[in-house]
């Protein structure tokens, strides 16, 4: 079975590599971007990750304009927010079924927790591909 | 808004000082006192002209009721000594002066004239010489020289007379009425002399009428002033009249007199035409007397009436008025601080969300850090240090936990300013807003019964807003019922769509004519003395349920209890939710 790919997405450079080398210790295969333009820049190259953990505040484009922009470009792609403060996800009922993150995660967060997560938001995805599939 | 006149404004409130002396008593204090003196001068100015007009009214209907009499009874006098005199011209012109002269003659004609004039004393006729030829009448006169005496003069020159009042011969008080006529035998003048008793004047002066507590007599215009008739005040004919007569001899003159019993009089004077008196009249009880004093004490006792009711109510109406004008001040105030207080919670509850934004990415780093370290010490093989620094990063990663906690907790209080959806048990969230209020059900004797339904759905809303709303309730509920009660808490899915929440106490109850009012902004029924309603409360919940989809209704009933029933959406639309609560207000 392949490595669960994974794009951490955050301007904070020593965290965005360190979480990242974490998860690869644990068997994903981890990318860390430090702004939404390289991150978008690496999903259009057909590299794509089956989750993001996605800061939810950065410089230019924040993090809610880059998950609506990957959510568009592919819906199937499960995103996780990361967020360093206390305001919630402004996306509500349907829409945030369709085009919301998978779930919010506040800083620091725990490593099992996040694991969990990310396996779950994977699942997710998988049963999105194996119905597009069918 | 209409911008009230200048003066208005330096009378009751300096603009400038109003929120600098808010609520100061002085201010209060002084404002009533303006309040209430300015209401007083409203009243009473008006009250005290419409007074003075009515006394100077009432006196100059005094002054024209004496004018009209003095004119009535001067043209009555006048009258009857005109009547007198063409009765004693015809009389004397059916005779000529040798008829006359015979004494017989004579006394025919005094008896005749006496039969209807009681008040004729004699009859005399003298010659051009002055000496009485004839005489008819009680006293011994004939021959009497007359030559040096006025009538004789004057009425040689004027045809005419009307004497004086004078004892003369008779040594009784009379006056003479003669007439001159000319002899065409001897071509001399000659002249025809009658006495009149003033008791007939008396009786005829007595018998004009001017009222009960009037004085009407006649006084001698030349020399001094000397009574023709009989006075009640100044006594009888020829006694001196102690007052100078006016020199306007036209028309009547009125004026007051300090009479002999040193009171004051009111009295009119006119010359009578032909004769050598004046009228006067007084009338007594100008401003002493039963009419006078009458219409003054009533005069006095409805002014003084007006005055102390217009100052009782002017009194109560200023303590009311400034009364709730420093209760909504006081009120404004308080809602003023309330303001302040929840925009600086707001503030802090930004400044740490702030705060705790910036120290949660270096805490994230840190423990990812300390992660990645614990991650590598378990791969490596054992080495000298390696149990140590084991040890060590876990304490690192313990200690950031605890940071975390913290900036978790900073970040919690700021999320309830905004709408923070997530998923609830409403029964488990009952449950912890009851355990803020467990200690004070129980030092009040009061119940908490739980009626939660089970297996009810998870609904999405937000926590904090919700543990707002039913801390609010269930306090309320708490209060209502003051001490040893009931209060039940229920809990039950309601359609598809939405649960119900029911919170039921067996407190005093609402009055139906209050409980419309009851969702509206700043209405209390808490005492405000204890400032513990500010009339927010039910205000802020309706708010907040409408903003989270839901609905609050509430039924109550004197005396037996009240329930406030919340109805919340299983699943929520926030952004038709919010335009709906933007649309909407509790009163409407």
């Amino acid at each position: 079975m392949s490595k669960v790919k994974v794009l951490v997405v955050d301007d904070e450079i020593e965290f965005a590599t360190t979480l990242a080398e974490r998860l690869n210790l644990r068997g994903y295969e981890t990318t860390a971007c430090f702004c939404t333009e390289d991150a978008m820049a690496l999903i259009h190259a057909k590299n794509i990750p089956d989750v993001i953990l996605l800061d939810l505040k950065m410089p230019r484009m924040d993090g809610i304009e880059t998950l609506e922009e990957i959510k568009k470009y592919n819906p199937t792609i499960e995103v996780i927010m990361l967020t360093g403060h206390g305001g919630g996800i402004p996306l509500t009922g349907a829409h945030r079924e369709k085009h919301g993150p998978f779930d919010c995660v506040m800083k620091p967060a725990d490593i099992k927790e996040l694991t969990t997560k990310i396996n779950q938001a994977m699942a997710k995805r998988q049963t999105a591909i194996n119905r597009g599939k069918d | 808004m209409k911008k009230e006149p200048g003066w208005i404004r330096k009378i009751f409130i300096n603009a400038g000082e109003y929120h600098k002396t808010m609520t100061s008593p002085e201010r209060y204090r002084r404002f009533r006192r303006t309040l209430f003196i300015v209401m007083t001068a409203t009243f009473l100015i008006p009250l005290i002209l419409t007074t003075m007009l009515s006394y100077y009214e009432h006196r100059s209907q005094m002054l024209a009721n004496l004018r009209w009499n003095a004119e009535s009874a001067k043209k009555t006098i006048e009258t009857f000594l005109a009547e007198l005199q063409t009765v004693l011209i015809y009389t004397a012109s059916e005779q000529t002066y040798e008829e006359l002269v015979d004494q017989e003659t004579l006394n025919k004609l005094y008896q005749r004239l006496k039969s209807h004039y009681p008040g004729v004393v004699d009859l005399g006729i003298i010659d051009h010489k002055g000496i009485q030829r004839a005489y008819a009448g009680p006293y011994e006169l004939l021959g009497k020289d007359y030559s040096d005496r006025e009538c004789f003069k004057a009425v040689t020159a004027s045809k005419a007379f009307i004497g004086m009042v004078e004892m003369g011969y008779r040594k009784v008080p009379h006056f003479a009425i003669a007439l001159s006529f000319f002899n065409l035998n001897t071509g001399q003048n000659w002249v025809f002399r009658t006495s009149i008793d003033v008791t007939t004047l008396d009786k005829y002066i007595e018998n004009i009428g001017t009222g009960p507590l009037s004085d009407i007599f006649l006084v001698s215009r030349k020399g001094e002033p000397l009574l023709q008739s009989t006075s009640h005040q100044y006594g009888a004919p020829l006694s001196p009249y102690p007052f100078e007569l006016p020199h306007n001899r036209i028309g009547i003159t009125i004026s007051e007199e300090r009479g002999v019993w040193d009171y004051v009089v009111l009295k009119a004077v006119s010359y009578l035409e032909g004769t050598p008196w004046a009228l006067v009249l007084l009338k007594h009880g100008y401003l002493y007397g039963k009419d006078w004093s009458f219409f003054k004490a009533r005069l006095f006792f409805i002014v003084m009436l007006s005055t102390v009711l217009a100052l009782l109510v002017i009194f109560q109406i200023t303590k009311l008025f400034v009364g709730r004008i420093r209760e909504a001040d006081e009120k404004r105030e308080s809602i003023m601080a309330e303001v302040e207080h929840t925009s600086k919670l707001a503030s802090i509850g930004r400044l740490a969300a702030g705060i705790a934004h910036e120290i949660n990415n270096p805490l994230a780093i840190i423990s990812a850090k300390t992660g990645l370290i614990t991650d590598l010490l378990e791969l490596c093989e054992d080495f000298k240090y390696k149990a140590k620094i084991a040890s060590e990063i876990h304490g690192t990663s313990h200690a950031v936990e605890r940071c975390k906690v913290i900036t978790h907790r900073l970040l919690g209080f700021a999320r309830r300013m905004d709408v923070t959806l997530e998923n609830i048990n409403i029964n488990t969230l009952m449950q912890e807003v009851l355990s803020f209020l467990d200690q004070e059900a129980l030092y009040r004797g009061i119940h908490v019964d739980l009626d939660f339904g089970k297996s009810l759905p998870i609904i999405e809303s937000d926590r904090g807003q919700l543990q707002q709303i039913f801390l609010n309730l269930v306090n309320n509920a708490i209060d209502a019922i003051g001490k040893d009660g009931k209060v039940t808490i229920k809990t039950r899915k309601q359609g598809q769509n939405s649960i119900q929440i029911d919170v039921v106490d067996n407190g005093k109850g609402i009055p139906q004519e209050i409980i419309s009012h009851i969702f509206e902004p700043f209405f209390t029924t808490k005492d405000s003395v204890e400032k513990k309603g500010t009339g927010l409360g039910l205000f802020i919940t309706y708010g907040i349920i409408k903003k989270l989809g839901g609905h609050i209704s509430v039924r109550s009933s004197v005396g037996v209890g009240t329930t406030f029933t919340v109805t919340l959406p299983i699943k929520i639309n926030l952004s038709r939710r919010v335009h709906n609560v933007e649309s909407q207000s509790p009163g409407s």
